[in-house]
């Protein structure tokens, strides 16, 4: 069989479909597979998306792919029990005390600007423990410039908070409350670890990396594209077909193929073999180098260390169908630019963490929510709920997290129960099964201080190559890591670029 | 006046009695072990020169159960082998046994050992250090069994010109037939074992397997039949005089396992020490492959060799010195060789003393050892000169002859 395709990608959530798109603009031909129905991965599933509330695309990606969309910063509503709303946009507070407004703010500018200035490595292949190149010194002496321009007593408070925990961050400048909350949400959302959790400084001074192109009220981490999700996932589709690509949906993939050491394409589940000069899997590492290449071509150490990857899900998907828009407690309708974050504050979301830690549900989850105005949907976001709870996940104990959900938002929505129609719901272990990630880990593995960088996924298999020629991670679990930005895809695509392989 | 106390047979410095422990035990004047894996091991019974000379011209019985055995049974077994050394293994056959080393993902050696084909899907390792966890790591998403037998196998080496004779005195038919290398099962006497023609020495030799309930019979029925043999028990002391001259390596004296090293440059590869022969770069993927591959292309930053010094003086431990100046290495193992007549070494040489072109050229081969003695409490310092050999120091035809003689 004669090689056709210049690379392969295997899967077409949205970092993949960057990578495509970043090869195919440079006269690659590319074809992606997708084992679902639909393209998008978490982003793109109509039905039920996992990621319902996007983060926008890194400038620098959207820049090379030449993607335009428009999109909305979200505002943040923060409910608390009582059903008090505190507003949020970018560092401005309303609905709160002065004094601890004015501290968010101070808070939120500093942690901004330690975020700017650490952004430069988000594009830039982390640098090796043995194998660092020019231009990744460049990029981290760009960083370290940035860095030295924050001023000493900045840069000396980033070395004091980044290995920290962010309640201690938070609460060192104002009282727990739903301020302190919404940052400790920002920071925690998503992964395996509570608010006092060392590291969830750095993973909220990442996570604030989505918003540091925007500046005063646009400053939210979260965007809506016109269009919703979808539109985002369009566009990237877009640049991938008119530019020659292939996307290929209900194509699972089986088995990486292998000749001489060089991943030489793949075999699908249906039999079908295509051949490539390059394969890149947005699959979670762990799926791409155990399921899909095999021990048998890598290392015991490799493999061990591909084992015990942290990416342990501690987060659930609710969908309501509802009957009307839902009110918010302050009389308002509910509308797709608003995100409600329900939390009493840090120290409940904890609690929450260690309830769900132990494989018990809490009764009082931390959630955040939006609106879809189109399908009359409320997507939820509930975390934190056990992995494995005790007795597994079971009917009962999901028609309960449903339950304990639609409680804790009726102080913030009053008579949202009697609007439900109907109600879905995704468990980690769903996210695990349907997505193919090892724990049901949104981004493919915890962000954490000793799974960042040249360490993301894990040791070894930082650089997006894998020790097997041509084969390249360019999902969340490669650096920087999760959520809706692209630059995982975008440096896999460039390392794969850079590589030749045509 | 009568001791008191007696060595109990069962616990000797809170070590574990092996399996052969009463009858060595009865046999060691000496009551000196050692500790081989938490073992009771005889480092000499009752005098070093007569064991080693048994070796050398009769036949000794050595216990070697304390070595780390572990079998690995099941449709993958071959594979996972292969992937664990750095050998070829589909080329060993079924009856075969074939020395290995492996690797970590670095390329540097963690233990070698000897890999026993069994049958088609059974594999036996022994090794000098527990592998356990480590075939485990291997052995993930294949499909085999690891088991730990260590405790399941009682091990005696037969070694020595007189071996053979003694497996034919005890009427073990078919023996004859066993090349260097096979292994078969056998019955005799009411045991049921393994003999294997494999061994330490570089002389004729066999090693026996069989489970600890069988260990005093077939012990017994050495003895007995090796009586006219000149059939003797020996220590750990004799049987590392005879490895040395039979030119083996031993981990934790010539390397450490990579996977034991605390600083970082202590590794060794396999280029380095001499053993690049036993990786075979044509087979599919096996462990540290990759990086072997790119250590084949660098030059070696050190070698291990073979060294013979002037006059008699061991050069345990010594240091080495290119013309009595620079120091460029160091000895690991020593040894007066009494049947070489030679003083013997092995030595680690920096790079580029090992190398033999550099070694060809005119006075890039004044090398010197500086030997420590201890005369009557005064210290004295000698430098020898030496120089780099072929290894081994001893060889016999007799250890390949099939069948062998019976001396």
């Amino acid at each position: 069989m004669s090689a056709i395709f210049d690379a392969i990608i295997i899967g077409a959530g949205h970092n993949g479909l960057v990578a495509a798109a970043m090869l195919a603009r440079k006269g690659r031909r590319v074809l992606v597979l997708e084992s679902r129905n639909h393209v998008g991965g978490m982003l793109g599933d109509a039905q039920f998306r996992v990621a319902s509330m996007p983060s926008p695309l890194n400038p620098k990606v959207a820049k090379a792919l030449g993607i335009k969309l428009k999109s909305h910063p979200m505002q943040t509503i923060v409910a608390a029990g009582d059903g008090s709303l505190t507003h949020i946009r970018g560092a401005m507070v309303s609905g709160a005390d002065a004094a601890d407004a004015a501290a968010y703010a101070r808070l939120h500018e500093s942690l901004i600007a330690k975020a700017r200035a650490l952004s430069p490595m988000l594009t830039m292949t982390p640098p090796g423990l043995d194998r660092t190149g020019w231009r990744q010194w460049l990029t981290l002496c760009h960083t370290g410039m940035n860095l030295r321009r924050l001023g000493k007593s900045q840069l000396r408070e980033l070395m004091r908070i980044a290995l920290s925990n962010v309640h201690d961050l938070v609460l060192d400048e104002m009282p727990d409350g739903p301020l302190a909350g919404a940052m400790a949400m920002d920071a925690t959302l998503g992964g395996a670890m509570g608010p006092r959790s060392p590291g969830t400084v750095l993973s909220l001074l990442y996570r604030m990396t989505h918003a540091n192109a925007a500046t005063g009220p646009d400053q939210a981490i979260r965007h809506m594209p016109d269009g919703g999700p979808q539109a985002m996932i369009d566009a990237l589709c877009a640049v991938v077909t008119q530019s020659g690509g292939d996307i290929r949906t209900s194509a699972a993939v089986a088995k990486i193929l292998v000749e001489d050491d060089q991943a030489c394409g793949v075999a699908l589940a249906s039999g079908e073999e295509i051949r490539a000069h390059q394969v890149l899997s947005n699959a979670a590492p762990a799926t791409t180098l155990i399921k899909l290449l095999g021990p048998g071509h890598l290392d015991a150490e490799f493999v061990r260390r591909c084992r015990n990857i942290a990416s342990r899900g501690m987060v659930a998907r609710l969908d309501f169908d509802l009957a009307a828009t839902p009110e918010l407690s302050d009389g308002s309708a509910m509308n797709q630019l608003q995100r409600l974050i329900s939390t009493d504050g840090s120290t409940a979301i904890e609690q929450a963490f260690d309830t769900a830690k132990h494989g018990r549900l809490p009764d009082r989850p931390t959630l955040e929510s939006c609106f879809d105005p189109g399908n009359q949907r409320l997507s939820v976001t509930a975390q934190f709920v056990p992995a494995m709870p005790d007795g597994g996940w079971s009917t009962g104990l999901r028609n309960q997290l449903g339950k304990t959900v639609l409680a804790t938002l009726e102080p913030a929505l009053p008579g949202l129960g009697k609007l439900v129609q109907a109600c879905r719901i995704m468990t980690p272990g769903d996210i695990e099964t349907g997505y193919h990630v090892p724990g049901g880990h949104w981004h493919h593995g915890e962000f954490r201080i000793d799974q960042a960088l040249m360490l993301r996924p894990f040791d070894g298999a930082g650089q997006y190559r894998m020790p097997v020629r041509g084969l390249y991670l360019c999902g969340a679990g490669s650096h920087p890591g999760g959520d809706i930005s692209g630059t995982p895809g975008f440096n896999a695509a460039n390392a794969a670029l850079s590589d030749g392989g045509k | 006046m009568k001791h008191p106390l007696k060595p109990h047979p069962a616990v000797i410095n809170g070590l574990e009695p092996g399996p052969f422990h009463q009858r060595i035990a009865a046999a060691n004047h000496q009551q000196s072990w050692v500790n081989w894996m938490g073992f009771a091991s005889a480092s000499v019974l009752d005098n070093v020169e007569f064991e080693y000379f048994a070796i050398r011209n009769q036949a000794t019985l050595f216990d070697i159960s304390p070595m780390c055995k572990y079998e690995i049974v099941g449709p993958d077994a071959e594979r996972v082998i292969d992937r664990l050394v750095t050998r070829n293994v589909t080329k060993l056959k079924p009856g075969r046994v074939a020395y290995a080393i492996w690797c970590d993902e670095d390329g540097n050696i963690i233990d070698d050992g000897t890999v026993f084909r069994l049958a088609t899907n059974r594999f036996r390792l022994c090794s000098q250090e527990p592998q356990l966890t480590w075939l485990d790591d291997i052995a993930y998403g294949f499909d085999v069994r690891i088991t730990d037998v260590s405790r399941q196998i009682a091990a005696l080496s037969l070694q020595g010109p007189t071996s053979f004779a003694v497996l034919q005195a005890l009427g073990i038919k078919g023996v004859e037939v066993l090349k260097p290398f096979d292994v078969e099962e056998f019955s005799f006497k009411g045991i049921k074992a393994e003999i294997s023609r494999t061994g330490f020495t570089g002389d004729l030799g066999y090693e026996i397997w069989t489970s600890p309930k069988s260990a005093f019979k077939l012990w017994d029925a050495l003895v007995d039949a090796g009586r006219e043999s000149g059939i003797r028990p020996i220590g750990y002391e004799a049987v590392e005089m005879a490895r040395i001259e039979a030119g083996f390596l031993l981990p934790g004296k010539e390397f450490i396992s990579a996977r034991k090293v605390l600083r970082t440059d202590r590794v060794r590869n396999p280029f380095e020490l001499g053993l690049g022969w036993l990786v075979d770069f044509d087979k599919p993927h096996f462990n540290g492959k990759r990086a072997l591959q790119a250590l084949a292309t660098k030059p070696l930053r050190r070698k291990l060799v073979a060294i013979e010094i002037e006059h008699d003086k061991p050069a345990n431990g010594a240091l080495i010195y290119h013309r009595k100046k620079h120091e460029i290495g160091m000895v690991t193992s020593a040894l007066w060789s009494p049947t070489c007549k030679r003083n013997i070494a092995f030595a680690w040489l920096d790079a580029p003393h090992g190398d033999p072109v550099t070694m060809a050229r005119p006075g890039k081969s004044d090398l010197w050892v500086e030997i420590y003695l201890q005369r009557e409490l005064v210290w004295q310092r000698q430098m020898a000169r030496c120089e780099i050999v072929e290894k081994p120091f001893f060889t016999h035809p007799r250890r390949t002859q099939t069948p062998p003689a019976r001396f």
